[in-house]
């Protein structure tokens, strides 16, 4: 059934934020401010690569309303960050490595103040060469940007012989794909409120995934104890991944230390562009074969990732990168090597689908290609090669066993998209096929116009599969938990250390509560995103917060019902086993469902009465697999994906009219939020397959703001889209939901890739796709040429 | 203009606007922006700041019932006029909500809320003039309104119903 408000019955839920949202209450923590609050800058490197050779900051300390000139001599602890690897400076002091570092803050009575000290602050730098590509950096003679040279990390994988097997393939397809800067291009910017306290050292009000680790690295940086700091991180106005790592928080905190007073810190745009995250740009050349019947027996990978300047999750997104690249297909012969590379680029790090949207797109690039070699339909030929359930996951770990695979399989292939595209390659067989060995053009006029009256616009279908790990894998801490509380005034205290930047975590944690409680809305109240009132749930990250939530709830489930049943029974004399929760309170089971209810006891009354905490914890990890393979996963989300395109052949634009997505996740906890972020993640995957791209030359942004770093607007997203969530498990899997937050980032490139091949003829290897790669002279222009010859 | 005059020229004496049906007096340069006088020196935070170039649309706000990006719109061109933000479209009864406010709820056309305000500003001065809006009269009243969370399905959908709740209310009025 298609996921919709209408098929969501009573399901479908006002989110509790939502009022605040609508009427423009909401406080992000960027609207904030306090009386005597000043505001801060950042100066940062006006160059990719440079020494510094001095830093004067006397002339800008003397200027009025200017209360703080901080470097990185004002660093009372480690001068440092970096959630991974604490290799990226607070302040820089002999070298900048990108126009994002850092090198001086302030903090002035007013904006303009601030910006003037900036402007008196004189640095000395010496300009070096600037390693603005992987192949520069790694070139023998180029400068080292770190102790340990200029490779972040390495990674691998192999079984088999590839080489040997190459010589048994019938066909082999090899290509290279390359993968945009992409920007997350949160709408809020970085930035937030740092207030120094009377209870405690400094309240630190800024968004991040991840409360407790932006705690310990400023406890790091401020050198106090991780008890001094608290950190208020929700409601944020958007992250996707971009928000996980520190951003302006040490030199809020930094300046509210030295100043005592409340700074506030919000970035411009072009701040934000210069020195956030972006997606990893990557080139990743893979060589695949098959038998003469279509079975693959041989896959070879290289993938080179630009990390930028510092670490931050430059690893881990790799090692997942190096896990997606195989799939969900077998072979018996792999051979993937991939490399991280530290440049004088922007920062790269974790961003939405980590490193399973470059991979997937190149792999499922290779599964189109090869099928057209062999004339095999497509989703036939991956079939035909899909692991079997229970086989094991991409590193041959062991994984949670589901259908999954299967089921979206099938499901696609039923999909009123696919019927549409056979039903045209019915009427025009062969169109999805050309003859191997020519593989970069296929005949031009296959395609099928759109609208006869319109001969230059090409219709084309093409599809995607996705197998996209969940959870952070094997050998990084993983920790899960929550509580659940009777609070004083009687409502239900849902308390978890998740962060809340519009994927419905709430919504989704209340209709969870509501129904595994038989609560009313207004018995509870949900904590997030405050590390004073919050346990440690482990970062909001990876699709794991919904899987963590369910979890911790089913474990607390029995434990809670009864001590608060308990406690009851004790009030009412009456058997525990006698009585339930409901609406508003305790009901007396005897009493059946329905009109006989009667309201024992409400929750109030039972809390006013109990002197003991009714409550219940859970702590635990995030399933891993068993096995020593850093970053392999154990659970699992499929999905797959059709789209219908429109390619104009004369401006070279590409529209996507039609998508189907169908996500095996097992059960969908909350349907409004399941669609957004499925419709959400295809919005930003249109971005990455059509017009997204964070220009750099040289080391420096070309790209500084919205106009010319192009996001979907709504004149790209008027056609269909359909989302159809596969919910069953196996039998007695204990796992429940799996992630969706990322899944729907994934798909929609390749599918997108397949469907131009099929439009006009040709591959696209290259995102964001460019246009005049897909025009072509117009009928009548070729014509005149003709007479002229 | 002549700098030297601008400098010369004594104290402004103070901007008079209409926000949100009170009238205020603003004593801020002219120069500022709309949206500055609204966050910072009247505390309205409803209205966004993201691009600041007039390409989002997270600080949209009406004038004289006009959609304007409030990035872009200075103080002085607001003397006079009549301003309301996204904290004055509901009907002043507690509790009230603006039939595209509701529509927004229900549909779920928001995620994150940093582009609402300012989608619900667009969206209402749409409806005000078009009550039923084609496909393309839709594209064109919400182009400058970027939303990165939801792909835009749930603020179509939010459109349509809104369209819809306002047509119930007329008719019942
Ligand atoms: S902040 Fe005004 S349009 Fe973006
Ligand atoms: S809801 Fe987040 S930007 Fe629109």
């Amino acid at each position: 059934m298609l996921l919709n408000r209408k098929n969501s019955g009573e399901r479908w839920r006002i989110r509790p934020d939502g009022r605040d949202k609508v009427t423009g209450a909401m406080k992000y923590l960027t609207d904030m401010a306090l009386p005597g609050m000043l505001t801060g800058l950042v100066l940062r490197s006006p160059y990719p690569h440079a020494a510094i050779l001095g830093i004067r900051v006397d002339q800008a300390r003397k200027l009025p309303g200017v209360h703080a000139v901080l470097t990185h001599l004002d660093v009372p602890g480690l001068n440092a960050y970096g959630i991974a690897i604490q290799d990226q400076p607070v302040f820089c002091y002999d070298r900048v490595r990108y126009v994002g570092d850092a090198v001086a803050a302030v903090a002035a009575e007013t904006l303009e103040q601030a910006e003037r000290a900036l402007a008196a602050i004189e640095v000395d730098y010496e300009q070096l060469p600037v390693l603005d590509s992987p192949e520069k950096a790694l070139e023998n003679d180029a400068d080292q940007l770190h102790p340990h040279g200029n490779v972040l990390h390495r990674n691998a994988y192999k079984t088999g012989d590839v080489e040997r097997a190459f010589e048994n393939c019938a066909h082999i397809v090899e290509e290279t794909y390359s993968t945009p800067r992409q920007m997350h291009t949160y709408m809020e910017t970085e930035g937030g409120l740092f207030v120094p306290g009377t209870d405690r050292l400094l309240n630190v009000y800024a968004p991040t995934q991840h409360g407790f680790m932006d705690r310990l690295q400023l406890s790091r940086i401020l050198a106090v104890p991780q008890g001094d700091i608290r950190i208020v991180s929700s409601p944020i106005g958007g992250s996707f991944g971009g928000k996980d790592e520190l951003n302006v928080q040490p030199y809020g905190a930094l300046l509210a230390m030295k100043t005592g007073r409340p700074v506030r810190i919000h970035n411009s745009r072009w701040e934000s562009v210069r020195v956030g995250l972006k997606r990893h740009p990557m080139v990743i050349t893979m060589r695949t074969g098959a038998d003469a019947d279509g079975r693959l027996i041989a896959h070879q990978v290289r993938v080179t990732a630009d990390t930028g300047p510092y670490a931050t999750l430059g690893a881990e997104v790799l090692n997942f990168a190096t896990e997606h690249v195989t799939g969900p297909y077998q072979y018996a012969n792999v051979d993937v090597e991939s490399m991280s590379v530290f440049t004088n680029n922007g920062m790269s790090g974790e961003f939405r689908g980590f490193g399973g949207n470059q991979a997937i797109f190149a792999l499922e690039g290779q599964m189109d290609r090869l099928a057209e070699c062999l004339g095999m339909d497509p989703w036939e030929f991956r079939k035909l090669n899909l692991r079997e359930a229970g086989d094991p996951g991409p590193f041959g770990q062991p994984i949670a066993r589901t259908d999954g695979a299967r089921q979206v399989w099938k499901s696609l292939q039923e999909s009123r998209l696919w019927k549409e595209r056979e039903a045209a390659l019915e009427r025009r067989p062969g169109a999805a096929c050309v003859p191997a060995g020519n593989p970069s053009t296929g005949p031009s006029d296959d395609g099928h116009s759109a609208d006869s009256k319109s001969p230059w616009l090409k219709e084309g279908i093409g599809a995607a599969y996705v197998m996209h790990g969940a959870g952070l894998g094997v050998g990084i801490p993983d920790p899960a938990g929550g509580r659940l509380q009777l609070a004083r005034d009687g409502r239900i205290e849902a308390v978890f250390g998740y962060e809340e930047f519009g994927q419905g975590l709430i919504a989704t944690l209340e209709l969870m509560l509501i129904e595994t409680f038989g609560l009313a809305p207004e018995d509870i109240r949900i904590r997030i995103g405050d590390t004073d009132v919050v346990p440690d749930s482990g970062s909001s990250t990876a699709s794991r917060a919904t899987s963590m939530m369910w979890k911790s709830v089913q474990n607390m489930r029995m434990p809670f019902m009864t001590a608060l049943l308990e406690a009851a029974g004790r009030l009412l004399h009456r058997n525990p086993g006698q009585l339930h929760m409901g609406r508003g309170g305790i009901y007396g089971r005897a009493d059946g469902e329905g009109e006989g209810r009667k309201l024992l006891l409400p929750y109030q009354a039972l809390a006013a009465s109990t002197d003991e905490p009714l409550m219940a914890e859970t702590r635990f990890s995030y399933p891993a697999s068993p096995v020593d393979r850093v970053g392999a996963h154990f659970l699992y989300t499929y999905a797959a994906v059709a789209v219908k395109v429109e390619v104009n052949t004369l401006t070279g634009r590409v529209r996507v009219v039609d998508q189907f997505h169908t996500v095996a996740a097992g059960p969908v906890m909350n349907p409004q939020g399941y669609l957004g972020q499925i419709e959400g993640g295809s919005s930003m995957a249109l971005g990455f397959t059509l017009t997204e791209d964070a220009v750099m030359t040289g080391g420096c942004y070309l790209t500084r703001n919205l106009d010319t770093y192009l996001v979907p607007t709504i004149a790209e997203h008027m056609g269909r889209i359909d989302v159809l969530p596969i919910e069953e498990l196996p039998p007695g899997d204990p796992h429940g939901p799996r992630g969706i937050g990322e899944i729907g980032s994934v798909g929609l490139a390749p599918a997108v890739a397949a469907a131009v091949r099929q439009a006009v003829g040709r591959w696209v290897c290259k995102l964001p796709i460019d246009p005049a790669e897909l025009q072509e002279r117009p009928h009548f222009t070729q014509k005149a040429v003709a007479v002229h010859e | 203009m002549n700098e030297n005059r601008a400098a010369e020229r004594p104290a402004a004496p103070g901007t008079e606007l209409y926000v949100n049906g009170n009238r205020v007096t603003v004593c801020t340069e002219p120069s500022k922006r709309l949206l500055h006088v609204l966050r910072d020196e009247l505390q309205m935070t409803g209205a966004k700041r993201s691009c600041e170039i007039g390409r989002c649309g997270a600080c949209m706000v009406l004038l004289d019932g006009r959609p304007v990006n409030a990035c872009l719109t200075m103080l002085y061109q607001c003397g006079g006029r009549t301003v309301t933000t996204i904290e004055g479209i509901a009907p002043q009864e507690s509790g009230g909500l603006d039939p595209v406010q509701q529509a927004f709820l229900e549909e779920g056309g928001y995620q994150c809320g940093y582009c609402t305000p300012g989608m619900i500003i667009s969206v209402k001065a749409l409806l005000d003039f078009i009550p039923d809006p084609t496909d393309e009269e839709i594209t064109e009243a919400l182009s400058g309104n970027i939303c990165r969370c939801t792909g835009y399905g749930g603020i179509i959908r939010s459109v349509r119903r809104a369209s819809e709740l306002k047509k119930i209310s007329s008719s019942d009025a």
